[in-house]
Order: C-alpha cells, then sequence, then structure tokens
C-alpha cells in the first residue's frame, strides 16, 4: 500500500516536472538557447500566485493571470535583452549558460529579499488528502496536476501541428537558414517560443505552492530537474522531455521506499548520470550526445 | 583589526587556489565544471579523517587529500569523455549534489551535517605551525606552487594539446592527441590540486562540514574565474579578491540592513556575471571574446 501511495504522490510530482521540463525542452529545441534561468521563471511564477492570493486575498484565478503575464514578460525579456545580444557577437555555449545563470541567482536573491525566505503555501480545499483505502491518502489535486499536465500537452501538441506559427516552430528547430529563406522570422518565432515555454512553468508552479510549498531556492532545484529531464528524455524532443520529467518524478518519489528521503534527490542525479555515460541521446532523442 | 585581516587575506588565498585550479579546467580545457567544490570537500574530508586517525602531518596529509581526489576525479571525467557542453554541465550537476547528500549523509566519515571539529594543527617534521600568520605563509607558499605548476604545464606540450582540444576535438585528435587520456589527466591534475585547498581550510579552521562544500561554494568558485578572466594565469585571481572583499565592503555601507547583506552580494555578482557576458566575455581581466568552453 506504501508503494502505492507513493506511486501515486510521484505521478503528481511527475507532472509538475514534466510541465516545467516541456516548456525547457519547447525553447531548447526551437532556438538552442540553454535557458538555465527557466528555474527563476518557476520560482517568479510561484511566488505571485502566493501573494496575489494569500497576501493580496486575491480570486486564485487573478493570480494564474498575474503569474502567467510577469512569467512571460521575464521570458521575452531573456530573449530580447540578454540572449539576443550574445548571441549576435558570440554564439558560444558557455557564454549564455553563464548569463542565464547569473539572472538565476539575481533573480532567486531578489525574491528571498522581497518575498522572505521562508517556505511559503497556499492552502485550499483541494490539497487535503481524502483515504481512498485504508492507509492511502490521496488529495484532489493530484488529480487536478496529471489532469492539468495532459491538457497543457495535448494543446501544446495540438499548436505544434496545426497551426501556422506551430509549424514555423518545429522548423525553427529543425533548420533556422531554411526558416530564413522561406521568409519567416527566426526571432518572432524564438519569442513565441520563450513565451510559451515560459506560461507552462505556472500551473506546475502554483501546483506546487499548493501542495509542497516553494521557497526561494526553489529555482534551482527545478532546474536541475528540467535539464536532468530533457537529456533523460532526449535533447531534442518535447516528448522525451515529458517522460522524462515524469520518470524523474516518480523515482524520486519512489525512492523513499527503500531509502531515507535525504536520498530522493541523489537518486534523480544517479539516474541522469547512467544516462549521460550509457545512453547519452536519451530514450527518444535524435541528436547524439557526443558532438 | 589585525587578525581580520590576516583571517581574510587567508581565505583569499584558499580560494585562489581553488579559482585557479577550476581556471585549468574550465578555461584551458573546455570542461565545464560545476563540482570544483567537491573536491574541495575531498581534500579537506581526507586531510582531516588521515590527520585525526594517523595522526599524520601536514605533507601526508595532504598528499592523501590530493591523491583521493584524484581517484573520484574520474567520475567527472568519465562525462567529460562522453559528451561535452549543455550535457556535462547537467552531469557536473549532478555530481556536486550527489557529493553534499553524500557529505552530510555519510556519519561515520564525515560527521554529518555537524562536521568534525578539533582537527590537530598542521604539524611538519620539526615544527609545528599554529599562529594564523604562520598559517597565512603556509597558504602563500600552497597557491605559489600551485600557480607555478600551472603556469608550467599550461606552457608545456599537454597544455598546448588542452587547448586544442578545447577549440577543435576532431581536429585534435587527428593530430594523433590522446584526447581520452589527456582530458582525464587534466581533470585528475585539477582536482588533485583543488584538493591542497581543501587540506589548508581544514589544518585553519580545525573545523569542517558539509556547508563549505555546497553548490553555492561551486557558484561561487566559478563567477571567481568568469569575473576574472578564463584561460588567463592572473585573472582568477583577480575575481577572487573581488568576491571576497565585497561583503566586506558592503558591511561597511551606511543604511544597509545586516540580514541582507548575502543577498545583496549574490544579486551583485549574477549582475556582473550577466553583462559581462554581454559586454565583455573575456572576462575583466582577459581580453576580449577569445575563450571558448564548451561550444
Amino acid at each position: 500500500m506504501l508503494l502505492l501511495q507513493l506511486l501515486i504522490n510521484g505521478l503528481q510530482l511527475g507532472a509538475i516536472y514534466a510541465l516545467t521540463a516541456v516548456g525547457f525542452a519547447l525553447i531548447f529545441g526551437s532556438t538552442k538557447v540553454f535557458h538555465v534561468a527557466h528555474g527563476a521563471a518557476f520560482t517568479l511564477a510561484g511566488y505571485l500566485f502566493w501573494w496575489s492570493v494569500n497576501t493580496q486575498k486575491w480570486h486564485w484565478a487573478v493570480g494564474l493571470m498575474i503569474a502567467i503575464a510577469v512569467v512571460v514578460a521575464f521570458g521575452l525579456f531573456m530573449e530580447r535583452c540578454i540572449y539576443r545580444p550574445i548571441q549576435r557577437h558570440e554564439g558560444a555555449f558557455f557564454t549564455v549558460f553563464i548569463a542565464a545563470f547569473g539572472m538565476q541567482i539575481v533573480v532567486q536573491n531578489l525574491v528571498g529579499t522581497v518575498f522572505g525566505r521562508g517556505f511559503e503555501t497556499v492552502t485550499v480545499e483541494l490539497s487535503r488528502a481524502v483515504e481512498l483505502a485504508p492507509g492511502l491518502f490521496v488529495a484532489p489535486i493530484a488529480g487536478l496536476a496529471i489532469g492539468v499536465a495532459l491538457v497543457m500537452f495535448a494543446a501544446l501538441n495540438l499548436f505544434l501541428s496545426r497551426t501556422q506559427v506551430g509549424t514555423g516552430l518545429r522548423a525553427l528547430a529543425d533548420n533556422p537558414d531554411l526558416v530564413r529563406i522561406f521568409g519567416l522570422e527566426p526571432t518572432r518565432l524564438a519569442q513565441v517560443a520563450f513565451a510559451l515555454g515560459s506560461a507552462l512553468v505556472v500551473p506546475a508552479a502554483a501546483i506546487t505552492v499548493m501542495t509542497q510549498g516553494i521557497n526561494p531556492g526553489i529555482g534551482a532545484h527545478i532546474m536541475l530537474i528540467s535539464l536532468a529531464a530533457t537529456i533523460v528524455g532526449g535533447i531534442g524532443s518535447l516528448k522525451g522531455a515529458a517522460y522524462g520529467g515524469m520518470l524523474l518524478g516518480i523515482a524520486e518519489s519512489v525512492a523513499v521506499w527503500k531509502l531515507d528521503p535525504q536520498w530522493s534527490e541523489a537518486v534523480t542525479f544517479i539516474i541522469l548520470f547512467v544516462f549521460i555515460i550509457f545512453r547519452p541521446a536519451g530514450f527518444l532523442g535524435r541528436a547524439q550526445g557526443a558532438k | 583589526m589585525w587578525a581580520y585581516l590576516n583571517n581574510l587575506a587567508v581565505l583569499i588565498t584558499i580560494n585562489a587556489i581553488l579559482a585557479v585550479t577550476l581556471n585549468f579546467v574550465l578555461g584551458y580545457a573546455g570542461i565545464f565544471s560545476m563540482a570544483h567544490a567537491v573536491f574541495f570537500g575531498v581534500g579537506a574530508y581526507t586531510a582531516t579523517l588521515v590527520a585525526m586517525k594517523l595522526g599524520a602531518g601536514f605533507l601526508l596529509s595532504t598528499a592523501a587529500g590530493m591523491s583521493v581526489a584524484a581517484v573520484i576525479s574520474l567520475a567527472l571525467a568519465l562525462p567529460a569523455l562522453r559528451v561535452r557542453g549543455e550535457y556535462f554541465v547537467a552531469a557536473s550537476l549532478g555530481l556536486q549534489m550527489l557529493a553534499v547528500t553524500v557529505f552530510s549523509e555519510w556519519k561515520v566519515v564525515t560527521g554529518g551535517i555537524g562536521g568534525i571539529g578539533n582537527i590537530p594543527p598542521a604539524r611538519f617534521p620539526g615544527f609545528e605551525i599554529s599562529s594564523p600568520l604562520q598559517y597565512l605563509l603556509l597558504c602563500l607558499a600552497c597557491l605559489s606552487l600551485v600557480m607555478l605548476a600551472i603556469a608550467v604545464l599550461v606552457r608545456s606540450s599537454f597544455g598546448r594539446s588542452l587547448k586544442a582540444i578545447r577549440d577543435d576535438e576532431t581536429a585534435a585528435s587527428a593530430f594523433g592527441k590522446n584526447v581520452a587520456v589527456i582530458k582525464t589527466l587534466a581533470v585528475a591534475v585539477s582536482s588533485a590540486l583543488a584538493a591542497v585547498a581543501g587540506s589548508l581550510y581544514a589544518f585553519y579552521l580545525s573545523f569542517v562540514n558539509v556547508e563549505s562544500f555546497t553548490l553555492d561554494t561551486s557558484v561561487y568558485l566559478m563567477a571567481m574565474v568568469i569575473i576574472g578572466g578564463t584561460a588567463t594565469l592572473l585573472g582568477p585571481l583577480v575575481g577572487t579578491i573581488l568576491i571576497l572583499l565585497l561583503p566586506a565592503a558592503l558591511s561597511y555601507l551606511p543604511g544597509l540592513p545586516q540580514t541582507e547583506i548575502g543577498s545583496i552580494q549574490q544579486i551583485i555578482y549574477g549582475l556582473a556575471m550577466v553583462l559581462l557576458m554581454i559586454f565583455r566575455p573575456g572576462g575583466l581581466w582577459g581580453f576580449r571574446d577569445q575563450p571558448k568552453g564548451g561550444r
């Protein structure tokens, strides 16, 4: 029964990880920008949601809207004012990575200074666990998390396959030069990727606030998970990132079955390590790791 | 006042050893390690254990720390051989997180979160280092040796091979360079030298715990190298001094709440990293944008 409980918790955690990882993978796949500040977007979204609902007593939908607006603006700002100037004179992975990492540090500390450094949660009716079977406690929010993730992925999939902008994004991932020849603007498409990828973080952040709670340091953790999930799933594959996030969430949760909880994060990285050494292309990757 | 300055100087020297050795893999070899604090920690814990359990002196303890760090560095070298760029960053981050868990959970060896205290002072055959000033001299001597070693290595044929691999791995291997061996050696050398800093740190404070070897430390070290300038000998030194003097300078500013100094300091160096990458990717000491790690 404990195993079943852990599996359900893992699914809920996995849904959150999958949402953030897919956002990261969407940005990385189509623009080739290693957007490490994705974790910062998560922190921003979580705190804005908490601030709107708990401090300002606004409706949760208002909180979500504010979080989406700010996070999309953050993504666009990063693309326009940080990554694009860097890539103009030199496209080195290293330079982009450092800049994004610096931004992550700035946001984490700004959030800590403004909102405080403690754990914050929003308590809602949905996060109250119900005993489904003896010893099996499930909160409705677990179902909500999984449902939201599925709906988001279905919508994203439709968008990418059915609309013109979506097709453009996929083309950008494959061959930016050809996109330019076809008369589409790569920079415009890159902005769409950043806006969409960042917005995907909001539901994940809101659900995290309503379940485990957040602190300013969570951005770094989320960044690591998104990275790990993208690599485990295979760089360049959105489906891979979603499965990767799910796998890591379940592994982190089920690890508690046999190990002390302190080791659950270590389990994530052992999985990542094994993948990097034995299968750097991930389970759905197109690109080879060693270039 | 004198004690304060002496303490600051010792910490700057120890961090400079770490920054210089990190720059060796990051700047010259293009191996973007976010796990440098791991080897700092391994050096500190090993030296502590050898000194306390076997009663060894400074030289033996440090040598033991260096050997263990070199062996553990294989965990970093292995992914570095398989993948480059973004994959390797993730792998080194993973190693760093794993190491923190091991440092804080393997209580028999590391003392857990409480750490290990009462480390005996550093002994040499014939005399014992006890006063802070003597420690400063010892640290300076070690820093000079480490910098000398790296300067010699960088100018040797080994150093040229490293830079060749950094700039174009395929071309270097086509020229008959054994990429795997050279990369592994570079990581081992850098990690072993970082362990020297760990040993100095443990003997100086006579206390170690996991707090000093977390991801934050690795990030600080990376910032020192980046802000100072990668692939230069003096750049990391400049970066170390700037970053360690920052909190001291901030505490003299009027009107800043003491509790926020840590955050403000991190915001400053985070911003510095962002702005430098946009306007001067070679770092303060570096020239233009020639160094490239990863790709």
